[in-house]
């Protein structure tokens, strides 16, 4: 769209984890196991319930950071959510399908919705890309209000049935909390390796300079619609456990307001990196606890947030180290 | 920090020396919405919780098998939103280990909310009008607010059998309690020998009803009916409505909206307007309740607020029965063994088995007024199943 | 009711509300055209336009033309400040310009709600009692809507037109270069536009404020509504906002009285996307945006 924004594919293609070599790797192996290991000894029921929200929030921003990284921004992500979401939960409640396969359906699902939207509104770029996606944000909210025979209308779905893996149900917090993980885990090993394929580096070009990348032969339309349909439909897998977890969803579950905490998230933690998503969530899922008392502050203090970083610190919390380091080697 | 405490505990031992009963601590959850547009609603329930608390803590606190609790209120924002009240009602059952909670508001974050609530055995009182808030899986759940369902029948027969009501138009907002609401009432209608001739459905972010109004009218409808909308879209209903030319009785079957309607539409345009009235205002209790409520949190007292401090009153005096307040089961069993308990609302009992198999919905009495010149006129006092 | 009364009435009021889409999408696209910024906070000069109408007109009772004034010079003041603070840092970045109008929206709305809370008010009409015509019955207040609305467009056209700001602000709209070569300051320009846009949108809602009412969250339904009028006319595009404006206030006011509310919203949104496949570029609008 643009030269200046810093995405995804731009920041993490060519230097990204390899050059960092064994720290990388060392860091990121004491993160998991002590991810595994910590819950064991925590009991604290709620902070097990805050860090699952945390690992799926943060699937919302990496997967919303995928469709950014070419350049595209998405204001209907929470529908692309929902929707994943209602196809989980009817399947389960209709059919008995297992909420495993539900999950897998609804992404799916929620993919081919994407890709074809995307064919439908293939020469809309920038602007119009954005204010579409914002209205089928709303379209979407309209059919799950008023398909009442199928979504039961603003009363939502009640009794939607946990995740059980091989009969044993995910019923608890800490059982889901592992699930959550290994879903986070999942989807960034997925993305990492999707940035280091030539599909990255596409993706690289295009946010680089869309006209250029045009010129060069690279074929910007498909890899826009390849990145906006990974992205919800990574969205709609994780709407969909996030509402097995929850074990409820009506058409307010998932508005344009939770669209942009889920910018906010990934702008905040930065857009340059996919750690950026993870991290935003990381920061500002449990953000409103702190304020859980003092109403009506949060929403403001997230709007600060997101201007100040946007403002001061472009990259994000990530870019803070480089931050630093660059502020150092000035100084010398 | 250290320190600090070590000194603290000092204090606690001379304290405990020299006074044998210290008064423990009680926590009493508000799970609500303090934020948007819910506000209202929200500050009802964290008033009735706040005034009650005050109530006990004003007399040394509340005595319970030996020993005195004092109540600590510890108020959580749940956004009007299910996630939200999810991990808020996480965090008032683990972090801060509360098993009373006035809330949860609103059917989403009820439905989200109750199996957690159940499983912890914690008992709470929900401002949701959806059926499936009491039922004999939630056996803590409990309604002080009263539907629709429970007065539509007796106080419509009354209405349109005092108007010679036969064609009934309605709006109503497409949302949970809109959609709900929209079946009760045209059932009641219906069974009081009236027709809904006109039912229209809008998103509720609507506020330009002339298009839909105008819609209703061209059915040649004898009455309107206002209930499922808020007092200001009521309001601006009555204004567009009269705005139009419609002269005829406008009802508003249930919800608190007097304020509002005249505010908005002004008093000449809220001639003929028939409301459910929930609480009787010259009642002393409730005069002395609203007086306390608007002096303490500057606003006009929401109707719904005495039926929280009632249900909080019948909690209290429950806990005390029990002599526990450790083991809710005890508690739920003596709270639904009052009945005919004098509250702020006058006697007070409980029902619901019949609608719901679950006789946790609050009972009590109900008022129809008539607003002329801008003032509600009781014209009819209403129990369970007959008006008069 | 009879046919013809309700025609009359659909059509009046579709002429109402599409005056208002029509002041709230002139200035969406103005600054889109000039600025290349989607503003996404329009909505929120709207509430705070009605909210300044609200505390002028019905509180210290000023003259309502005066109110209209104070709602436009207030917000247009707060946007000029608005615009060289906090968007004009992204200039060349759209997407980082389309995010901080996202967070100024939300942090406009909840400081609005946090000062003056979340209840709607009431405001009493500008002007009382209806205008009778054959069988037809068309309230002033309403009137009065479509009039000031006309006039604020006409008003903010000459400008456009007939002075050597509102040439340059439409040489820029045009091309950049080509303007910046002339000697056209777009700093001053920038500024000055985005401050009429949200102007024009405080115009829009301090004239709504009294037909409907007054609440931190009313400038949603109108700024959906620029979005869809935008797509119809043409991004950018002064007369395209102007022709979808009215069409769109039309099309809304006689499906929702002749199908209902429901059929209505989702009319219009079909529509949409009907324009984006046949001519993506909207009615009105050029190509290659």
């Amino acid at each position: 769209m643009d030269a200046s924004s810093p995405t995804l594919a731009k920041i993490d293609q060519p230097h990204g984890i390899r050059r960092h070599g064994l720290p990388m790797g060392l860091a990121i192996a004491v993160l998991l196991a002590s991810a595994i290991v910590i819950p064991q000894f925590a009991a604290n029921q709620f902070y097990l319930h805050l860090a699952n929200i945390v690992l799926i929030n943060a699937i919302f921003a990496m997967s919303l950071g995928l469709i950014m990284s070419v350049g595209q921004l998405s204001l209907g992500h929470a529908a692309f959510v929902s929707a994943g979401g209602y196809i989980s939960a009817l399947a389960a409640l209709n059919f008995k399908v297992p909420p495993l396969l539900g999950i897998v359906l609804a992404g799916l699902t929620t993919g081919l919705v994407a890709a074809a939207l995307g064919k439908v509104i293939l020469r809309l770029r920038g602007v119009y890309f954005v204010l579409v996606t914002f209205l089928a944000g709303q379209v979407f909210t309209l059919i799950a209000l008023n398909w009442q025979s199928v979504t039961h209308g603003a009363n939502g779905l009640i009794g939607i049935p946990a995740i059980s893996l091989f009969g044993f149900p995910l019923a608890t917090r800490l059982r889901f909390y592992y699930f959550a993980l290994a879903a986070f885990v999942l989807v960034f090993t997925f993305i990492w390796a999707l940035m280091r394929s030539q599909y990255g580096r596409a993706f690289g070009s295009i946010a680089e300079n869309m006209r250029l990348a045009e010129a060069s032969g690279i074929d910007v339309s498909r890899y826009q619609i390849i990145a906006f349909s990974l992205g919800s439909g990574i969205a709609g897998g994780a709407g969909a456990i996030m509402i097995h977890y929850i074990r409820f969803i009506s058409p307010d579950s998932f508005t344009f307001s939770d669209s942009i905490a889920y910018i906010t998230m990934l702008v905040v933690g930065g857009r340059g990196s996919l750690v950026g998503g993870a991290l935003g969530s990381l920061f500002l899922t449990p953000l409103p606890e702190a304020l859980r008392g003092l109403a009506g502050v949060q929403h403001i203090l997230y709007g600060v947030i997101l201007l100040g970083v946007l403002l001061f610190l472009p990259g994000g919390l990530v870019s803070v180290g480089r931050f630093f380091k660059r502020g150092l080697g000035r100084q010398k | 920090m250290i320190k600090r405490h070590k000194f603290a505990m000092l204090l606690c031992l001379g304290a405990g020396l020299s006074q044998p009963v210290s008064a423990e601590t009680l926590k009493l959850g508000v799970l609500a919405t303090l934020s948007g547009a819910g506000t209202a609603w929200g500050i009802s329930m964290q008033g009735a919780a706040e005034l009650a608390a005050e109530d006990v803590n004003s007399k040394g606190g509340l005595e319970v098998g030996g020993k005195k609790y004092n109540i600590e209120v510890v108020a959580y924002d749940d956004h009007y939103k299910a996630a939200d009240a999810l991990t808020a009602t996480n965090r008032l059952i683990f972090d801060d280990g509360i098993k009373y909670i006035v809330g949860p508001l609103g059917s989403a974050p009820s439905l989200a909310v109750l199996p957690v609530t159940t499983e912890n055995k914690a008992i709470t009182m929900t401002m949701a009008f959806t059926p499936k808030a009491l039922s004999p899986d939630f056996p803590f759940s409990f309604r002080p607010v009263i539907p629709t369902d429970i007065f539509s029948d007796p106080q419509i027969k009354w209405v349109a059998k005092r108007l010679g009501v036969k064609r009934v138009g309605a709006l109503f907002p497409n949302d949970e309690s809109g959609q709900q609401i929209a079946v009760v009432v045209e059932a009641a209608y219906e069974a009081a020998g009236a027709k809904m001739v006109s039912k229209e459905f809008f998103e509720r972010e609507r506020v330009d009803f002339v298009p839909l109004l105008t819609r209703v009218l061209a059915q040649n409808i004898d009455a309107f009916e206002l209930d499922g909308n808020s007092p200001q879209t009521a309001g601006l209903l009555v204004k567009q409505l009269r705005e139009l030319g419609f002269k005829g009785p406008i009802i508003r079957t249930g919800g608190d909206a007097t304020a509002d309607i005249v505010k908005i539409a002004g008093a000449e345009a809220s001639e003929r307007i028939y409301v459910h009235q929930s609480i009787d205002p010259s009642a002393p209790a409730m005069a002395a309740y609203t007086k306390r409520f608007e002096a303490k949190y500057k606003v006009p007292m929401n109707a719904f607020s005495p039926f929280f401090y009632a249900n909080i009153q019948l909690m209290f005096e429950a806990m005390k029965k029990a002599g526990t307040v450790a083991d809710t089961d005890k508690v739920r069993q003596q709270m639904l063994s009052l009945t005919g308990f004098e509250t702020v609302l006058g006697k007070v009992g409980w029902t619901g088995q019949e609608q719901w198999k679950s006789n946790q919905q609050l009972d009590a009495p109900y008022y129809i007024a008539v607003l002329k010149g801008g003032v509600a006129a009781i014209v009819a006092t209403c129990e369970r199943t007959r008006c008069e | 009711m009879d046919y013809a009364t309700l025609i009359g009435q659909a059509t009046l009021n579709g002429l109402v509300i599409g005056a208002m889409y029509m002041l709230m999408a002139v200035g969406f696209t103005l600054t889109f055209g000039i600025m290349r910024v989607v503003n996404f906070a329009h909505g929120e000069f709207y509430m705070l336009g009605a909210f300044t109408a609200f505390f002028t007109y019905a509180y210290w009772e000023i003259p309502f033309v005066v109110c209209l004034l104070i709602a436009a010079l207030t917000v247009g003041i707060l946007g000029v400040l608005v615009e060289g603070a906090l968007i004009q840092p992204f200039r060349d970045d759209e997407t980082s310009g389309m995010i901080a109008t996202l967070a100024i929206s939300v942090i406009i709305q909840n400081a609005a709600v946090l000062i003056w809370g979340p209840a709607p008010r009431p405001m009493p009409d500008i002007v009382q009692g209806t205008l009778m015509l054959g069988p037809f019955s068309f309230p002033w207040s309403r009137l009065v809507v479509i009039a000031a609305a006309v006039l604020i467009f006409v008003t903010f056209w000459l400008f456009m037109q007939g002075t050597r700001t509102g040439r340059a602000m439409r040489a820029v709209a045009q091309d950049k270069e080509t303007a910046l070569i002339q000697g056209i300051r777009i700093n001053a320009i920038y500024p000055l536009a985005f401050g009429m846009s949200v102007a024009l949108a405080a115009l829009a809602g301090a004239l709504m404020g009294p037909v409907f009412s007054v609440s931190p969250f009313i400038g949603l339904t109108p700024m959906l509504k620029a979005f869809v009028v935008v797509i119809l006319g043409g991004l950018g595009s002064v007369p395209g906002a102007v022709v979808g404006g009215i069409l769109l206030g039309l099309i809304e006011s006689f499906t929702a009285t002749m199908f209902g509310s429901l059929v209505s919203d989702i009319l219009q949104l079909l529509l949409v996307i009907m324009i984006l496949l046949v001519r993506p570029s909207g009615l009105l609008g050029q190509r290659e945006y």
